[in-house]
């Protein structure tokens, strides 16, 4: 079996499970964020209104309102902060930053357990060596509540192995981008993909990360990585609680594997309507933009503000660009702080925003005109999200987000990097 | 479980985000039931009829996992949801809050906006009956017919917690 399947069998009471099997497991921890925890809230209490069995389990987090920008909304979250006392859940307020990066440095996700969430990019957490995906917004995360369990059909798995090493400029993201392109959307539906190779190995587990995170957006149920010594170590950093560790056998199926070799790889794009519209930075280079922004599911981290703060030390925005940094958790804003990153932005001309999960949907900022056009870390660039359904979304690193908010348009970073 | 009426054709690819948008989905769902796909035909959530059979393409219901999405295509009274394929989060959802749905390769050739269809779940057929055509598709897990015939997930809670 592989590592998912040890996982769900263990979780369900079986020895073994196999592809196609509908399992009944217990979920080990429930994320749920601002506007799901509301709708879910009110499910639990009206429809299934059973008992809250494992409060313990159940992590709100504030994420799509730093703010509440209207009354509607501000009600919104008092409500779940009465429904989170009320059957005492954990809540993280405003602020807090995006639902699962608070996840995981509240130590709600170890390796070995079941993490289901009502955000789709919940699969993240499948870097950490856990069963991770998404449940949708509304009954099942309500039925988790009352019984600590969920119905999973157990998926087919992709195995895509990664080598090589990027050039100069070139980062992890451009690699998760340009995967998606690869896969295709719909390219994975139903199918874990396990994510292996010496590329993988490598990365830190924060660069991991962005893996997994693509998972939903080529049609997948879970991704994941075999845990290993950086695993193990970077989660206890956030917990104390025992974990069991899971990996996959030598010998395990794969309905099929997909190999590439990431060496040449450029700076990668992907620009609306959809995920798979993804090209080298150059083949937009040029096209103007309004707004940048690092933040949003898997965005946002030190890592990117690093990225960043290397071509915007010492330029200026464009005339006409504005440039939301919105960080992951309040610890990585601490860490730009200390490092001097926040300075450099601010010198720059970008604004600092609450840590939150930034212009995702535009439920608190981020909503533009028809006319307009973003680059950013989101994970998503699809019609409608951001505003105008016309409104264009380019996905891209932070290196290249910020080389295009210096210039005005989409640009290759590496002429900023002194790499060519 | 069987429904028939006119075919409302959609295309490949279609988010959640376009069903219900993220603005509307703290509305009552009739409310949002009112606005459903309105951005690809506003035709549709003003004349839909009870029993009429909603088609789309690839990747139906990608993007976020909103379960009020499902909810308002139910709530305009579509009888059945046929789809080349689904989404996982959209597949899942359609079952626990009780919305029939079916993947069925093909359908989109097969069938025109406007043409009556008649759908049965349980053998998974679909027909044209605007042009005799008949169409088969994917076989749905037994797990899910149950929960289906149970109205969803809420009412069959207790057989998971067995």
């Amino acid at each position: 079996m592989n590592m998912i399947e040890k996982i769900l069998a263990k979780a369900s009471g079986k020895k073994e499970v196999k592809p196609g099997d509908v399992v009944v497991a217990n979920v080990d921890t429930l994320l749920l964020h601002d506007l799901s925890g509301y709708i879910t809230a009110n499910v639990f209490e009206n429809e299934v209104k059973k008992d809250m069995r494992y409060p313990e389990r159940v992590a709100m987090v504030f994420d799509h309102h730093f703010s509440p920008p209207t009354q509607q909304r501000a009600e919104v979250l008092e409500r779940n902060r009465e429904f989170a006392r009320k059957y005492n859940v954990n809540l993280f307020d405003c602020g807090s930053g995006n639902i699962h990066n608070v996840g995981v440095r509240k130590g709600f996700v170890r390796p070995g357990t079941i993490v289901a969430g009502s955000d789709s990019h919940t699969p993240v957490h499948g870097t950490m060596g856990c069963f991770a995906t998404g449940l949708g917004n509304n009954s099942n995360a309500a039925t988790v509540m009352a019984y600590g369990k969920a119905w999973f059909m157990v998926p087919k798995t992709i195995k895509i192995e990664l080598t090589g090493r990027t050039k100069p400029g070139v980062t992890p993201r451009d690699v998760a981008l340009w995967l998606t392109g690869q896969i295709g959307e719909g390219g994975a539906v139903y199918r874990a993909i396990h994510f292996t190779g010496s590329f993988m190995k490598e990365l830190d587990v924060w660069d991991r990360w962005l893996f997994p995170l693509i998972t939903i957006d080529v049609g997948g149920k879970c991704g994941f990585i075999d845990p290993d010594e950086k695993t193990i170590e970077f989660i206890k950093q956030y917990t104390d609680q025992p974990f069991e560790v899971f990996t996959s056998d030598p010998d395990c199926e794969y309905e099929k594997v997909l190999h590439f070799d990431i060496s040449n790889l450029e700076p990668q794009v992907a620009a609306s309507p959809t995920l798979g519209n993804v090209k080298p930075a150059a083949g937009f280079a040029g096209n103007p933009i309004q707004w940048a922004e690092l933040g949003g599911h898997g965005g946002g981290r030190l890592e990117d503000f690093r990225q960043a703060a290397q071509i915007l030390k010492g330029h200026k925005l464009a005339p006409g660009v504005k440039f939301n940094a919105v960080p992951s958790s309040r610890e990585t804003f601490d860490m730009c702080l200390k490092e001097g990153i926040v300075e450099i932005f601010h010198q720059a001309g970008a604004s600092w925003f609450p840590a939150s999960t930034g212009s995702n949907q535009a439920i608190n900022m981020g909503a533009m005109s028809k006319n307009e056009a973003m680059i950013s870390t989101h994970a998503r660039n699809f019609p409608g999200r951001n505003g105008s359904p016309e409104a264009i979304m380019y996905l891209s690193s932070a290196y290249t987000a910020a080389a295009s908010a210096v210039k005005g348009c989409v640009a290759d970073p590496r002429e900023f990097l002194e790499v060519l | 479980m069987e429904a028939k009426g006119r075919c409302w054709k959609f295309g490949d690819n279609i988010p959640t985000d376009q069903i219900v948008k993220a603005d509307r989905v703290l509305l009552s769902i009739d409310e949002m039931a009112k606005h459903v796909l309105e951005n690809l035909n506003p035709d549709f959530p003003k004349n839909v009829k009870k029993g009429d059979i909603l088609v789309a393409g690839k990747h139906f219901g990608q993007s976020s996992g909103r379960a009020v999405a499902p909810k308002a295509i139910k709530a305009t009274g579509v009888g059945a949801v046929i789809v080349e394929y689904a989404s996982r989060l959209f597949y899942r959802n359609a079952y626990e809050i009780g919305l029939p749905l079916l993947e069925c390769e093909g359908i989109t050739k097969g069938v025109n906006d406007g043409d009556i269809l008649y759908v049965n779940m349980e053998e998974g057929l679909v027909k044209n009956e605007t042009t005799g055509q008949e169409f088969h598709a994917r076989p749905i897990d037994p797990f899910l017919m149950r929960m289906l015939e149970a109205g969803g997930l809420i009412a069959f809670g207790p057989e998971i917690d067995e």
